[in-house]
């Protein structure tokens, strides 16, 4: 890794192994709950408006009998080179040093340039307020802002959590631990199928599996250069 | 127990933290054992309170983290022994039953006829009395149907019937009890199945829906990942047979579509031609009875009943016996036939063969070393339905009391579960949630919801698991944990039992009974500190023991046929009903996040819907959205057809959970039950439902409907598979 500088700086990213997701989609409900992602309902569903930062794209190969399955969680590829990025006319859609890409709530203005230019479809736009029966509204995080209509919104790897675990291990005078940081999605997965963490640690779990033959990038032809690394499925 | 507690917390926290997830203890935040009081709730900060998750029977352990007196998110508890920190989406999502809008709030009576539907405010007092009062003036004695409960709540529940001269009945959909009856006459013993993926080399699954909601799902799904991908050299490979691809068969290496009802006929030649393979050796008394049972059946009879050639036969039990740690496990559709049991025993026998044969022992039996009350406690059975139902006279029946179960939603209309309730004298129900079945009540005195609740569960497995619950938000409403009301009924009705006073007295006993064995220190107040440290880990569990119980097949019938109703010229199609891994069998369907989550083979959310094969559905002249009519000689129900490339020809699917004519706002008049469709045919030695029995045809209706599916068309899925492939 260039940078060893591994108490100041980080670059945060995800390994997803494919021959461990089970598609049992324990992440996209701990996704929901962790970020406030609002219950969109079955008419602006069936308008393909609802909304999901994590989903498990599911591909059918072959034919009866011979059929086999796919499945792959996708999620924002927190590209290095993202492609919703330079499109934003008011910089709602920026970098952060870490690696991430954020989105401002309160810059987007909601022309949507960026979702169309996201090849992974990664970004979801708020047709409508959210709206939660009560007392449903009782178990928001309130460490994650509520999005209104005409916002642009994505995985953000659970931006609220690097910053607890950052504070938390400045707080304590040492330096980020692997595992300090878990994202939502990644704490439940009961196969361990996603991991976290920082490839600026050459040592982390991320860094090490990312390592591996069966690496590989959505898209790769795209030069998005992606922070998400995928781990094929062997057979 | 004979190892101090402190020193098997330790072991037990050892091994967790150093196999599977490291760091995920909450550092950041405090683990507290009791609720805080008003005055010590620092604004901002979170706490966390262990407990354990009520939304199935594997008694998963999760953490709760509460702000304000507020449950924001649960999270697995990273020190349970069954699953280690994880969750499944129902458990992720069961905050949504705490802050469930339609939650009943208070006591209720009915006013009008009963069954529709119309109830008045009543106050607990007033219910209370008025039960103790039925109870006290019925002629016969009551019954009780319950979910499945075990520990402090089971002893409780089991001896306030008995004291009536009542009986106490478990009911599930889910409950498997062909597994469990082929387990001891397959493996021996008393005990619960456990597999031990993890250490598995070869997989081989009838039916067995073990990554979706079968028995243990997260313990299940943490060991699948190891079996993948957790050891340097070894891959298992996983081999699933079924007639329709679920979630987890869309996992194996290769799925196997076979003709329903013929999962144990398959394992028959399996086992047959691992006996012959070993012909030299496999001789002698030990051997005598796999010879008798697999010796019975004709290879060239199983490709005809299963539909498989010989060839992938042969490979089949090649495989398996090549294997060093090799399993066979059953379950789901194999086990909803009418020979459910007898599949099962010729299923799980290949595992007692395996062993014979000197495998390493993966699937094994574990009892609990305390006394269970819960194993004695029967269950209410499809064909015990039909049995009550010859026995009484309307109105003259029993005082029907119900918790944690919607039977009149889950059971077949063909079954008279309906007649039970026009029976019943009396009907109460303490359901958190107006459902098909308290609709039909006269008394409603609803239960707390689980995260606001006391209890403790009980489960089978190698680290004796004792979880411990409690409440991690003050209560919402008025209303009562069950254990409550029946230690105050056991009062006004003088049943001697009722000597403490609340259900956390009786609990807090009970463990302490269970502490006292251990050894502790000798101060009068030992049990404090003690009580406090299980608080705060989420219970009582030791290091996991190596021996499981000796195998002993022993069968004592042998394998018949599956039956159907229906004539095939009629009905040409197998009716293959499955629960919907969100929804489950009926009783996620109030869960707005379950709703909206993307079945995962189809992507549809909030509906139902009929797969059928695309060759099957060229035939009958239908395509995608097309709603047709599925008939079977029961009944007829309507939905759109979804062309599903993993399905037998002759088999038409459809998921359980929707379909509901109550159940609140988001489950109510969504989508459609194929219970409804069901025959009422029974596994011939347990006589439970065999779901998988009923045939049907599908008629075109003309109409079409598009569901609402997560799968767009603008993407281009195959753009970002194609990099997977190269
Ligand atoms: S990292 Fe966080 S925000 Fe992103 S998908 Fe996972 S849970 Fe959702
Ligand atoms: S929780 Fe893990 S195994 Fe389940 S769908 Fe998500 S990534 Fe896959
Ligand atoms: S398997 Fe899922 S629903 Fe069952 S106890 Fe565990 S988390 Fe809860």
């Amino acid at each position: 890794m260039a940078d060893t500088n591994k108490t100041k700086s980080h670059k945060w990213e995800m390994v997803i192994d494919l021959d461990r997701c089970t598609g049992c989609e324990a992440c996209v409900v701990a996704c929901h709950a962790e970020n406030n992602i609002r219950i969109s309902g079955e008419d602006e569903a069936s308008e393909g408006r609802a909304i999901n930062w994590i989903r498990i794209e599911r591909y059918w190969e072959g034919e009866y009998p011979n059929v086999q399955t796919r499945f792959m969680p996708v999620l924002c590829q927190h590209c290095d080179d993202a492609p919703c990025e330079p499109v934003c006319p008011v910089y709602a859609s920026y970098h952060t040093p870490e690696g991430l890409n954020a989105q401002v709530y309160n810059r987007c203005i909601g022309v949507r340039y960026c979702g169309n230019n996201c090849p992974y479809t990664a970004r979801q736009f708020n047709w409508f307020d959210p709206h939660w029966d009560p007392p449903l509204e009782e178990q928001l995080n309130p460490d994650v802002t509520v999005r209104q209509n005409g916002i642009m919104e994505k995985c953000t790897f659970c931006v609220q959590r690097i910053r607890a675990g950052k504070e938390q291990a400045e707080k304590e005078g040492r330096p980020v631990r692997d595992g300090d940081i878990i994202p939502a999605c990644v704490q439940t997965c009961p196969t361990s199928a996603l991991v976290f963490g920082d490839r600026h640690d050459p040592e982390s779990r991320v860094s090490q599996l990312a390592r591996q033959d069966r690496a590989f990038h959505l898209l790769e032809s795209q030069g998005t250069h992606p922070a998400i690394t995928y781990l094929k499925r062997i057979a | 127990m004979n190892v101090g507690r402190r020193t098997l917390f330790k072991l037990a926290g050892a091994a967790t933290a150093g196999s599977i997830i490291p760091g995920c203890k909450k550092e950041v935040d405090r683990l507290v054992p009791y609720l805080l009081p008003d005055d010590q709730i620092v604004p901002g900060v979170a706490n966390w309170y262990a407990s354990v998750c009520g939304e199935c029977a594997a008694g998963c352990g999760i953490l709760v983290r509460v702000m304000e007196g507020r449950a924001k998110k649960i999270e697995g508890n990273p020190d349970h022994p069954v699953n280690h920190g994880k969750l499944c989406a129902k458990g992720q999502a069961s905050l949504q039953s705490l802050y469930n809008p339609d939650r009943l709030r208070h006591p209720f009576q009915r006013e009008g006829p009963r069954g529709a539907g119309t109830f008045v405010p009543l106050k607990w007092e007033e219910g209370l009395q008025r039960l103790a009062q039925v109870l006290r003036d019925g002629r016969v004695p009551p019954m009780m149907v319950t979910r499945p409960v075990s520990g402090t709540l089971a002893r409780l529940l089991s001896e306030f019937m008995d004291s009536m001269g009542g009986t106490l009945y478990f009911y599930a959909p889910d409950a498997e009890l062909p597994l469990h009856a082929a387990w001891r006459e397959s493996m021996g013993g008393d005990g619960a199945p456990v597999y031990d993926l993890a250490h598995a080399d070869y997989l081989l699954s009838f039916g067995a829906p073990f990554l979706e909601h079968w028995l243990s799902p997260v313990a299940m799904g943490i060991a699948f990942g190891q079996m993948r991908q957790g050891r340097a050299t070894v891959r298992g490979r996983y081999v699933h047979i079924e007639p329709r691809m679920s979630v987890t068969a869309a996992n194996a290496d290769q799925w196997l579509p076979i003709r329903p009802g013929s999962e144990g006929m398959l394992a028959l030649g399996i086992g047959q031609l691992i006996l012959d393979a070993h012909r030299s050796t496999a001789h002698g008394q030990e051997f005598e009875r796999f010879h008798r049972f697999y010796g019975s059946v004709r290879l060239d009879e199983v490709e005809h009943v299963t539909g498989l050639s010989r060839e992938v036969i042969v490979r089949l039990a090649q495989d398996f016996d090549a294997a060093r740690a090799p399993v066979a496990i059953g379950g789901g559709s194999a086990c909803s036939q009418t020979n459910g049991t007898l599949s099962l025993i010729s299923i799980n026998g290949l595992n007692a063969l395996a062993h014979h044969l000197g495998r390493a022992p993966i699937a094994q039996g574990w009892c609990h070393d305390e006394a269970r009350d819960d194993r004695s406690i029967p269950w209410l059975t499809e064909q015990m339905m039909f049995e009550l139902a010859e026995k009484q006279d309307a109105g003259a029946g029993p005082v029907l009391l119900l918790y944690g179960c919607n039977p009149l939603f889950t059971m077949p209309r063909a079954v008279p579960i309906k007649t039970l309730f026009e029976q019943a004298s009396f009907v109460v129900s303490f359901s958190s949630f107006l459902d098909e079945t308290s609709e039909y009540a006269d008394l409603l005195l609803p239960d707390r919801d689980a995260l606001e609740s006391w209890g403790d569960h009980v489960v089978e497995n190698p680290a004796q698991t004792m979880g411990l619950s409690q409440p991690v938000v003050t209560p919402l409403y008025e209303t009562q944990q069950i254990g409550d009301t029946i230690l105050e009924l056991s009062r006004r009705l003088n049943l001697g039992h009722g000597q403490s006073k609340t259900f956390y007295d009786l609990l807090r006993g009970r463990w302490k009974t269970v502490l006292a064995d251990q050894p502790h220190t000798q101060t009068a107040d030992w049990f404090e500190p003690e009580w406090i440290e299980l608080l705060q880990q989420g219970g009582l569990w030791r290091e996991p023991s190596q021996a499981a119980g000796p195998v002993n097949f022993a069968p004592s019938r042998a394998f018949e046929q599956a039956r159907f109703v229906g004539e095939e010229p009629d009905y040409p199609f197998v009716l293959h009903p499955y629960a919907s891994m969100a929804l489950g069998h009926g009783e996620g369907a109030n869960r707005p996040w379950l709703q909206e989550l993307p079945d995962t083979l189809t992507t549809v959310v909030w509906g139902s819907w009929v797969e059928v094969n695309p060759r099957t559905a060229k035939d009958l002249g239908i395509t995608h959205g097309d709603v047709v009519r599925v008939i079977s000689p029961f009944g007829t129900l309507t939905a759109s057809t979804v062309l599903f490339p993993g399905i037998h020809p002759d088999v038409v699917a459809m998921p359980l959970g929707q379909g509901h004519a109550s159940y609140g706002r988001y489950a109510k008049n969504r989508g459609v039950n194929p219970a409804e469709l069901l025959a009422p045919a029974l596994d011939s030695m347990t006589g439970t439902l065999a779901a998988g029995a009923t045939r049907v045809r599908i008629e075109r209706t003309g109409e079409k409907r598009r569901l609402a599916t997560l799968e767009r068309p603008t993407m281009e899925p195959s753009d970002l598979i194609a990099i997977d492939r190269r």
